[in-house]
C-alpha cells in the first residue's frame, strides 16, 4: 500500500470538509427549465481572472475558457481586430508569462496552445486500465437515480419523497445491481458499509484516496464537474433555500455519492494506485495559468477591444438629435421597455415611427418585487431578478365560476393524463384515443395549434398596498426608468415574453429580469398602480407630476413575432384615439423589427419569421439574447438613431437627475450584474460547449420537468444548448465579455465599487469591461484593479 | 385492371434519397423540402390506392414468380398500414426539414430517411416473405446508419450495435422460417401460404411458425430483448418518431400478414400470450419509474407492443391491426411533440395536490367500470352481434384501465364536478374503444383469421391473462397508497432498471466496455 493507510488529523479533517465546501461554491447554479434564467457559469470564479480560470476549468473539466486561435487569428486577418487592439491588450495584461512583443504575440496567434485534457479521476484511470468504460457507467446509473430522485412530476412511481439526497442514494445504490453486473462486485455492500453522514463518507473517501489538504479543492470540483449539470441543480438548491435563509446540503451529499464510487474504484483497481497519487499530487499544485492560457486570454481581451473600438466610434458619431435639440415640446408617446438587447431593435424601430415617440430601457420588472399566482393555480412564480426575493403577490384570477371551471377542467385533464400514463389504463387510451392523434399530428405539422402567449385575468394584488405605499412603490419604478417628467398622453410599460411551441428552453427566451417569465404580469401591475388616483396624488409629494390626461398602458413585446399587444385593462374612452394612432406605430413597428431580425435568422424572411413560433420543429424560433456584447446606461439621447444590432443593454439613465447616485447604484448592483450573468452564460455555452452549454437540441430528452440529458441520459445538461448560439455554419453569438458604459462621473462610479466588493471583484477581474461615458465619447476605461485611465478615448485616434 | 397506385409511393422518395448522395452536406440547397415534398407525393399514391381499393377491391402484383417469389399485395390490410406509414412519413420528413437545418450531415440524413421510409412502404405491401425478408434487411441497415448519425457518441454506439444485433438475429429467424415455409407449402407467397395453412400445418410449418414468432418478438423489442429500442434516443428525434410509429410494430404486421399460419399452430398463439402479456405488464410497470420522456416513451412502446402481440395470440388479428394504427399515430405525435414536457409537468404541478383514491373508492371504481362495460357489451351486441370470449376478455382487461380514470373521480378530496368530468371521459373512452373495434373489424375483418373457439388451452390463457392485467390494474389504481411505501423501494429500483436486463445484454456484447478498448 502505497498510500499511507490514514492522515485524519483535525486540522485534515476541517481542511478537507472546507476544500469540499469552496468546491461546491465553485459550481454555478442552474436554475430548472420550467422557469430558467441565466447564471453566470463562472460565478464560483469572480474573485480570479480569465486566465486563472482557464486554468482551473482545464484541471477540473478539460475546458478552454477562450476561443481556438484560429478564430482570432482569422478575425485578425479580416481586420477585425487590429495591431493597436492587440498591442493594447498585451500592455493590459499583467501576468508576467504574456508575450514580450507584440510581435512574439502575433507569432502565437498562429499556432493553437497546448490542449490540456481534465485531470482523470479514479474512474477514468480504472476505465484505462480494465478496459470497462466506468465513467459512463457511473454517469448512467448516477443519472438514473438522480433522475428520479430530482423529478418533478414527470414519471408516475417517483421515489418516496422526503428524503436527503446522500440517504436516498445509499437506499437505492444497496439495491441497484447494475455496478456489480459490469463487473464492480460487492459495490452494493461496500454502499451499505459506506458512513451513515456524507461528511463522514467524504472524509473516509478523501482519506482512502490519499486527498491532501491542498489536493482537496481541486480534486472535489473535478468529481463535481464530472456530474454535470446535477451538481448545477443541486447548487440551484441550495441558491434557493439560501435566498429564504436557510441551507440545503445535496450538494455536499453528491460530492460524498461521487467519492465513494471513486473509493470503490480504487479498491477494485488496485493497480492504478501509483497514477493515481501522480494524480493528487498535480491537484496539489496551486492553479495558476501557462503561458498559453494567458496568451488566449490576451487574443480575447483583443478581441473586446476591438468591439468597444467600433462601438466607441459609433457613440462617437453625431447622433441625429434633431428631436431633442428643437425646443422640448410634449411626446406623442412614452414606451418603457425592458434592457433586454432583443427591446433596442423595436425600440428604434418605434422611434422611427414618429420623430415625437420616445422610448426609455429599464429592468422589464420594474423594479416590483412580484410573486404571482397564475389563473387556475395557487403556486406562487418569482417574476423578479433571481437575486431577489418576492415581497408582494399578484393573482390572475378570473371570476369565482369561471376560475372554479378552469381548475376543475385542468384537473379533469391531469386525471387523463395519469390515465394515459399508468400502467394498465395506457392500453386502453391507446385503443380509445389513438386514432384521433392523427388529426393532432396534422394540427401540430401545420403549425395551427396556435402559440398565443396565454392572457390571463389582470393580475391584482393581494393585500392592497396603502396609499403612501403605493406613491413610494409608483415613485421608485418611475424613478428607476428615468421618467418623472414630461409624461406623454400615452405611456406604454412594455413586459416581453416570447411565443413558442415544443421547446423545452421557452422560458430561457423570457424576461430574464422576470425570472424566466413574461414580463406582461409586472407591467400590467405597474400599470394599474400608476393609473390609480391614489397613486398619483401621492406621487405629488415625490415631487413627480403625472397629468391627468395621462394614461399607463401595459403591452406586451412578443420577441417571435414581434407583436406588441397593449392590455386595455381599464376603460378609457378619452384616449380611443391615441390607441388606434398606437396600433398602427406598434405595427409598423414590428414589421421593421422583423424585418431586421430575419436577417440573421437561417432561412428566414420577414414574412415567415413569425411562423417559427408555431413550428413545433423549429430549433431556432429566434436568437434570444445572442449577440449581447454591450452594456449602456445613457440618456436615450446618446444612443438613439444608432443602429446598436441589438447587441446592447440600454438602460435610460441621467446622472444629472440622479443626486445621491442612488439609481446608479442599483443600476451598476442589479441590472449590470443581471446583463453580466447572461453574457457570459452565452460567453461559457460558445467558448466550451462541452462544460458550459446545453448540448445539441436533435437529441435531447427532457428529464423530470428540470432539464435535459442528450440521447439515452446520464449527465443533466445546463447552460444554453448549441442551437442557441450557433446557427449551423457559425456562432451567432460572438463570445465576449460585457462592456459596461456608463455616463457618469468617474468618482461616482468608484464611490458605489468600493462599497460592492462582490461587483468590483467582476471588473478588476475582468469579467466585465468598464468605461465612463461623457456625452457622446468614452471618457475613461477602468483598468482592473488599477483603477480608471483617461487615455485618449479609444477609437478616435484617426 | 389498373395499377394500384399505393405500390408506387415506395418510388416516388427514391430520387430525392439518391439526390441527398449528391449533397449530403449541410444546409444542401432544395433538398429538404425536396424530401418533404416526395414524402407528401408518397401519401398522395397512397391514399389514391384507397380510392381505387375502395371501387376495384384487391389486387396483386407479381414480379417474379416461381420459387423466388417477389410480389406485392394490394388489400385492405396492405392498404391500411401504407396510408398509415406515408402519412407518418410526411410529418416527420416535415419536420426533419425544420430541425434539422444546419446540420454537418442533414442532406444524409434526409436520404437515409427517405430510404428507409421506402423500404417500410415496400415491406408493408409485400406480397410474399422473400419481399419482407428483403425490406427488413434494407430496414435494418439503413436505421443502424440513423442511429449512428452521430458517430462519435459511445452511447450511440452501443445503441446502434445493440439495435444491429436484435435486429439481423431476427433477420435470421425470419429467412429461417421463409426457408421452412418454402420447403414445407413451396411457396413464399403470403397468399398461397395463407390458403395451405388452412389444411393445418405439418411438424416443420410449426418450427417455421416459432421463427415467425421469435422473428416478431425481437423486432417488435419483446421481453427480454427489448433493451435495443429503450436506448436509441441517440438520434435525432425524427428517427425516434418512424421508428416507434413506423418500424417498431413491422414485426407485428409481419404476424397479421401470415396469420392463417400462425393461428393453425395453438402453442405459438399460447406463446404470443404468455409473451404479449408479460412484455406489456413489464413495460407498463418499467415506464412508470422513468423520468426522462423519451426513456419513458420507449418503454411504453415495448408495453404496447406487447400488447398488440398478446392480441394476435388471442387471436384478435383486426384489433391488433387496430392497435398498430393507433399506437403510431399516438407515439409519433408523442415523441414529436415530447420537447413541450418542460410545460407539461409544469401543468400537472398547476392545480395542487392529486387526490388519492382509497381501498374503497378503488373498489367502488372497478365496480363500476364493470357496470359500464356491462352496459357498453350489451349495447354493442344488440348493433353488431355476439363477440368472442377473447374479445370480452380483452374488453374487460382495457375496462380495468378505465376503472383508474373512475377511480380518481371518486376520491374523498375530489369536488363533484370533477368526479363527473372523469366519469363523461370513462364513458366517452370505452364507447370509443368499442366503436373503433367494431370498425376495426368491419373493415379488415374478412381479411383475417377469426379469433379461434376456445379451447381448454385458450380458456386458461384467457383467464390468466384477464387476472393479471386486474391484478396490475388493481394495484395502479391503489398506487399512491404504497409506491413511498418501504418495503417496494428495492422493487422500484429494480424495475427502474428493467430488471437489469438490459445491463445482462450489455456484459454479453461488450456494452460496458470503453469505446477504445472495443
Amino acid at each position: 500500500m502505497l498510500i499511507p493507510p490514514t492522515q485524519i488529523s483535525p486540522d485534515w479533517i476541517s481542511a478537507v470538509l472546507n476544500a469540499a465546501q469552496t468546491a461546491c461554491r465553485a459550481i454555478p447554479p442552474a436554475f430548472p427549465l420550467e422557469a430558467t434564467v441565466a447564471v453566470n457559469p463562472f460565478l464560483g470564479q469572480t474573485g480570479e481572472d480569465l486566465a486563472t480560470a482557464s486554468a482551473r476549468y482545464a484541471r477540473v473539466a478539460g475546458a478552454s475558457l477562450t476561443r481556438p486561435r484560429a478564430d482570432y487569428a482569422a478575425q485578425i486577418a479580416q481586420s477585425r481586430v487590429t495591431d493597436d487592439d492587440l498591442a493594447a491588450a498585451l500592455i493590459a495584461c499583467r501576468s508576467p508569462l504574456k508575450p514580450a512583443d507584440l510581435a512574439l504575440l502575433k507569432a502565437k496567434v498562429t499556432v493553437e496552445g497546448l490542449a490540456s485534457p481534465a485531470l482523470p479521476t479514479v474512474a477514468d484511470l480504472g476505465a484505462e486500465n480494465t478496459g470497462t468504460d466506468w465513467p459512463a457507467l457511473i454517469a448512467k446509473t448516477f443519472g438514473l437515480w438522480a433522475a428520479g430522485h430530482f423529478d418533478r412530476g414527470q414519471a408516475l412511481w417517483s421515489p418516496a419523497p422526503g428524503q436527503g439526497a446522500f440517504a436516498a442514494w445509499r437506499a437505492w445504490a444497496t439495491y441497484d445491481l447494475t455496478p456489480e453486473i459490469a463487473g464492480l462486485t460487492g459495490f452494493c455492500a461496500h454502499v451499505a458499509a459506506a458512513p451513515d453522514s456524507a461528511e463522514r463518507a467524504i472524509l473516509r473517501a478523501a482519506d482512502r484516496l490519499g486527498l491532501t489538504e491542498a489536493a482537496s479543492e481541486t480534486a472535489f470540483h473535478r468529481l463535481m464537474i464530472d456530474l454535470g449539470g446535477w451538481a448545477q441543480h443541486a447548487r440551484w438548491l441550495l441558491w434557493q433555500a439560501q435566498l429564504e435563509g436557510g441551507s440545503d446540503a445535496t450538494l455536499m451529499d453528491l460530492l460524498a455519492i461521487r467519492l465513494i464510487w471513486e473509493e470503490a474504484l480504487l479498491a477494485h483497481t488496485p493497480q492504478i494506485q501509483d497514477q493515481w497519487l501522480g494524480v493528487v499530487s498535480a491537484h496539489q499544485m496551486p492553479v495558476a495559468p501557462t503561458a498559453d492560457q494567458v496568451v488566449d486570454t490576451i487574443l480575447q481581451d483583443a478581441v473586446e477591444r476591438a468591439h468597444q473600438r467600433r462601438l466607441a466610434s459609433l457613440l462617437a458619431r453625431p447622433a441625429p438629435t434633431d428631436g431633442q435639440q428643437t425646443p422640448k415640446t410634449r411626446p406623442v408617446l412614452q414606451a418603457a421597455f425592458c434592457i433586454d438587447v432583443r427591446s433596442e431593435v423595436i425600440r428604434r424601430a418605434l422611434e422611427a415611427q414618429n420623430p415625437a415617440i420616445e422610448t426609455v430601457g429599464a429592468a422589464g420588472f420594474f423594479g416590483l418585487p412580484l410573486g404571482h399566482k397564475a389563473h387556475g393555480t395557487d403556486q406562487v412564480a418569482a417574476h423578479l431578478p433571481v437575486l431577489l426575493k418576492p415581497a408582494m403577490t399578484a393573482s390572475s384570477r378570473a371570476p369565482a365560476a369561471a376560475e372554479q371551471a378552469d381548475r376543475i377542467a385542468a384537473r379533469a385533464a391531469r386525471a387523463f393524463g395519469r390515465f394515459r400514463q399508468a400502467a394498465v389504463s395506457s392500453f386502453a387510451f391507446v385503443e380509445a384515443a389513438g386514432p384521433l392523434y392523427g388529426a393532432k399530428l396534422v394540427k401540430d405539422a401545420l403549425g395551427w395549434q396556435g402559440s398565443v402567449l396565454p392572457q390571463d385575468p389582470c393580475p391584482q394584488l393581494e393585500q392592497a398596498l396603502s396609499r403612501a405605499d403605493k406613491a413610494a412603490t409608483a415613485a421608485a419604478a418611475l424613478t428607476a426608468m428615468g421618467l418623472t417628467s414630461g409624461f406623454a398622453r400615452v405611456v406604454l410599460l412594455v413586459g416581453h415574453g416570447a411565443s413558442m411551441v415544443n421547446n423545452p428552453y421557452k422560458s430561457a427566451y423570457q424576461c430574464g429580469a422576470c425570472g424566466g417569465h413574461s414580463g406582461a404580469v409586472s407591467a400590467r401591475v405597474l400599470a394599474t398602480l400608476l393609473n390609480d388616483p391614489d397613486t398619483r396624488a401621492g406621487l405629488q409629494s415625490h415631487g413627480i407630476t403625472v397629468p391627468p390626461d395621462t394614461l399607463f398602458l401595459a403591452a406586451l413585446h412578443d420577441t417571435t413575432t414581434d407583436t406588441v399587444t397593449p392590455f386595455v385593462d381599464i376603460p378609457c374612452p378619452d384616449h380611443a384615439a391615441d390607441l388606434s394612432r398606437l396600433d398602427d406605430w406598434l405595427g409598423g413597428a414590428g414589421h421593421i423589427t422583423r424585418e431586421e431580425r430575419a436577417r440573421h435568422l437561417p432561412g428566414a424572411t420577414p414574412q415567415t419569421v413569425a411562423n417559427r413560433a408555431s413550428n413545433w420543429a423549429e430549433t431556432r424560433p429566434e436568437w434570444g439574447l445572442a449577440g449581447c456584447a454591450a452594456f449602456i446606461a445613457a440618456p436615450r439621447a446618446m444612443t438613439s438613431g444608432l443602429d446598436l444590432a441589438g447587441r446592447t443593454f440600454l438602460h435610460s439613465y441621467d446622472w444629472q437627475a440622479d443626486p445621491g447616485f442612488a439609481t446608479l447604484q442599483m443600476i451598476l448592483t442589479a441590472p449590470v450584474v443581471v446583463a453580466s450573468w447572461i453574457t457570459l452564460q452565452y460567453y461559457g455555452s460558445a467558448v466550451a460547449p462541452a462544460a458550459f452549454g446545453g448540448g445539441n437540441k436533435l437529441i435531447h430528452n427532457v428529464l423530470g420537468g428540470i432539464g435535459v440529458v442528450e440521447g439515452n441520459g446520464g449527465r443533466l445538461r445546463c447552460g444554453l444548448p448549441w442551437q442557441a448560439v450557433h446557427d449551423g455554419t457559425k456562432l451567432a453569438h460572438d463570445p465576449l465579455r460585457l462592456s459596461v458604459m456608463v455616463a457618469a462621473p468617474q468618482e461616482a462610479i468608484t464611490n458605489i465599487l468600493t462599497r460592492h466588493p462582490d461587483l468590483s471583484a467582476l471588473f478588476d477581474n475582468g469579467w466585465l469591461h468598464l468605461f465612463a461615458l461623457n456625452e457622446h465619447h468614452i471618457a475613461a476605461r477602468y483598468r482592473p484593479g488599477q483603477g480608471w485611465s483617461d487615455e485618449p478615448p479609444i477609437g478616435f485616434a484617426a | 385492371m389498373i395499377l394500384p397506385l399505393s405500390l408506387f409511393a415506395p418510388l416516388a422518395l427514391l430520387p430525392v434519397a439518391a439526390w441527398a448522395v449528391v449533397q449530403p452536406g449541410r444546409r444542401p440547397g432544395l433538398l429538404p423540402k425536396a424530401s418533404e415534398a416526395a414524402a407528401l407525393v408518397a401519401l398522395a399514391l397512397a391514399t389514391a390506392g384507397l380510392v381505387q381499393l375502395w371501387h376495384g377491391g384487391p389486387a396483386k402484383l407479381t414480379l417474379l414468380d416461381g420459387p423466388i417469389d417477389l410480389s406485392l399485395a394490394f388489400d385492405a390490410v396492405s392498404i391500411t398500414m401504407t396510408v398509415l406509414v406515408a402519412f407518418v412519413g410526411w410529418i416527420v420528413m416535415r419536420y426533419a426539414r425544420t430541425s434539422l437545418d444546419g446540420e454537418r450531415r442533414e442532406g444524409a440524413f434526409h436520404g437515409l430517411m427517405l430510404a428507409t421510409l421506402a423500404a417500410v412502404l415496400v415491406l408493408v405491401q409485400a406480397g410474399s416473405l422473400l419481399v419482407m425478408m428483403v425490406a427488413f434487411g434494407v430496414i435494418g441497415v439503413t436505421l443502424r446508419h440513423l442511429l449512428l448519425f452521430y458517430p462519435d457518441r459511445a452511447q450511440a454506439q452501443r445503441a446502434a450495435t445493440k439495435f444491429a444485433w436484435v435486429w439481423h438475429v431476427g433477420d435470421g429467424a425470419l429467412i429461417l422460417a421463409t426457408l421452412l415455409l418454402a420447403f414445407t407449402f413451396g411457396t413464399t407467397d403470403l397468399a398461397r401460404l395463407s390458403s395451405a395453412a388452412s389444411g393445418g400445418l405439418p411438424w416443420l410449418g410449426h418450427v417455421a411458425v416459432a421463427f415467425l414468432i421469435l422473428t416478431a418478438a425481437l423486432k417488435t423489442a419483446a421481453f427480454p430483448l427489448h433493451g435495443w429500442l429503450t436506448e436509441v434516443m441517440e438520434a435525432p428525434t425524427p428517427v425516434s418518431a418512424l421508428l416507434h410509429a413506423g418500424i417498431i410494430n413491422a414485426g407485428g404486421f409481419l404476424l397479421i400478414r401470415t396469420a392463417f399460419v400462425v393461428q393453425a399452430s395453438p402453442g405459438a398463439m399460447a406463446a404470443l400470450v404468455l409473451l404479449g402479456g408479460l412484455t406489456a405488464l413489464f413495460g407498463a410497470v418499467v415506464m412508470l419509474t422513468q423520468s426522462a420522456v423519451k426513456t419513458a416513451l420507449a418503454w411504453s412502446t415495448v408495453a404496447q407492443m406487447g400488447f398488440m402481440l398478446l392480441q394476435c395470440g388471442l387471436g384478435l388479428w383486426p384489433l391488433a391491426l387496430l392497435h398498430i394504427v393507433a399506437h403510431s399515430l399516438y407515439k409519433a405525435h408523442a415523441f414529436l411533440s415530447s420537447g413541450a414536457a418542460v410545460q407539461a409537468v409544469a401543468a400537472i404541478r398547476r392545480p395542487g395536490a392529486v387526490a388519492v383514491p382509497s381501498l374503497a373508492a378503488v373498489m367502488k371504481s372497478f365496480g363500476l367500470a364493470l357496470v359500464l362495460y356491462a352496459l357498453v357489451a350489451a349495447l354493442f351486441t344488440l348493433i353488431a352481434g355476439p363477440k368472442s370470449p377473447q374479445a370480452l376478455a380483452l374488453g374487460a382487461m382495457l375496462i380495468f384501465g378505465v376503472a383508474y380514470l373512475v377511480a380518481q373521480g371518486l376520491a374523498d378530496a375530489a369536488p363533484m364536478a370533477l368526479t363527473r368530468r372523469t366519469g363523461l371521459a370513462a364513458l366517452a373512452t370505452t364507447l370509443a374503444y368499442f366503436s373503433f373495434q367494431l370498425a376495426a373489424k368491419e373493415v379488415w375483418g374478412a381479411h383475417l383469421p377469426a379469433a379461434p373457439s376456445a379451447g381448454p388451452l385458450e380458456w386458461a390463457l384467457i383467464v390468466l391473462a384477464v387476472v393479471s392485467f386486474g391484478l396490475v390494474a388493481f394495484a395502479q389504481a391503489l398506487f399512491p397508497l404504497w409506491a413511498h411505501h418501504p418495503a417496494t423501494t428495492g422493487l422500484r429500483v429494480h424495475l427502474a432498471n428493467g430488471l437489469y436486463l438490459n445491463a445482462l445484454l450489455d456484459r454479453m456484447i461488450g456494452g460496458f466496455q470503453s469505446a477504445k478498448s472495443r
